[in-house]
């Protein structure tokens, strides 16, 4: 046996540690059906209450400057 | 050095289990206290306005309840009423909790403060602090009196309503704060008389745990006793009207009628379930009889009015 070939039967050490469950190649998560589902209705929820702050903001600034809205200095 | 990092599992947490930190039907009774509080009070106030107001109420006390969840998740687990929360069921972590509930309560009190005044966002700010500290983090552990100073912030919310649009307090809102005040220990008292195992077993010493059942049906009595005349006193006062007198006396007498068999009950726990469930029947009717008896005046008001112009 070569010097070579007992190189070669050496196990190389895998380049990362093995995914573990939930987890995508390379140690990323992979998220599961349930978990995207969940974050979808939480990414809508959260856009839903921006856009409600955003309308009330609106609506009393309206309100509050009445007619003033409207003047502009020239 | 070596640094651990903590695996972090995604949330499965939905829009329902943020519902449900909010403890919607507690948000409820307070819109509608503090709707009553904001359409009795002298004054006009713009609708959009008024609805921002309310809108800020509801945030900061869903908020609070939130807060209260984080807090409690330890003795909600061991309590049957309590264990189905999302915190106990490992939906949410409490650290998101916290997070979730001072960005609402924050939120709540500021836009109160910068788009209608800030009397009633300094109130807002003040009766979330109350139930969080006050009465979460010290009393509800520590005496048996924790729900009866601890009510003070679920009566705060008509005031909150009268300030909101008069930007200060008067003797009308803080007797409907007084009312929702003696209201809370007989309607909480009544629910641990048949729920005392579960506060036992978290360690809640709650008066039926602490004093026993006798002390505890003895006390709801004498704080319904006490709540009955004030239910009255806004018709005395002169601030609401007959109709509402009627409902306040006959809602009153049903109450301390209910007590009183609550009192004289020895086995079972029939009377302290119907006293629970007619009280919240009770505060609904004050406040709707109040609501509806200032909109009918004020539109009899204008009907007069207009027709003598």
């Amino acid at each position: 046996m070569t010097i070579v070939s007992d190189a070669m039967d050496e196990t190389p050490p895998p380049p990362f540690p093995p995914p573990l469950a939930g987890e995508g190649q390379g140690g990323g998560i992979r998220l599961t059906e349930q978990q995207l589902r969940a974050r979808r209705s939480r990414s809508i929820a959260i856009a839903l209450a921006l856009g409600a702050f955003v309308v009330v903001i609106f609506l009393v600034t309206l309100v509050k400057l009445g007619s003033n809205v409207l003047t502009r200095p020239m | 050095m070596s640094v651990t990092l903590a695996r972090i599992e995604p949330s499965i947490a939905g829009v329902g289990d943020y519902v449900a930190l909010l403890k919607p039907r507690v948000m409820s009774l307070v819109v509608f206290t503090a709707l009553v509080g904001l359409l009795i009070a002298p004054g006009h106030v713009h609708p959009v306005i008024a609805l921002t107001a309310l809108l800020c109420i509801a945030v900061g006390a869903g908020a609070a309840g939130a807060l209260n969840m984080w807090y409690d998740a330890d003795i909600d687990a061991r309590m049957l009423r309590t264990a189905g929360r999302p915190i106990p069921q490992g939906r949410v972590t409490p650290g998101e909790v916290a997070g979730f509930g001072l960005t609402l309560a924050v939120f709540a009190v500021a836009t109160l403060g910068l788009l209608v005044n800030w009397v009633s966002a300094s109130l807002l700010a003040f009766t979330i602090a109350f139930y969080v500290v006050i009465y979460t983090m010290w009393l509800k552990r520590s005496t048996p009196q924790n729900i009866v100073i601890g009510g003070a912030a679920g009566a705060l919310p008509p005031i909150i309503g009268w300030a909101a649009v008069t930007g200060g307090v008067a003797v009308e809102p803080i007797v409907l704060f007084l009312i929702i005040f003696f209201w809370t220990p007989p309607h909480f008292w009544a629910l641990s008389l048949y729920r005392a195992e579960d506060y036992a077993r978290a360690g809640i010493p709650m008066l039926p745990v602490v004093a026993g059942e006798a002390e505890t049906r003895r006390q709801i009595v004498l704080y319904t006793l006490i709540l009955a005349p004030l239910g009255v006193a806004p018709w005395l006062m002169g601030f609401a009207g007959p109709l509402y007198g009627i409902a306040a006396i006959a809602g009153g007498a049903a109450m301390i009628a209910l007590a009183l068999r609550v009192r004289a009950e020895r086995h079972g726990h029939v009377a302290s379930k119907q006293m629970f469930g007619f009280s919240i029947l009770y505060l609904f009717l004050l406040f709707a009889v109040l609501l509806a008896d200032r909109l009918w005046g004020g539109l009899a008001a204008q009907a007069v009015s207009h027709f003598a112009a």
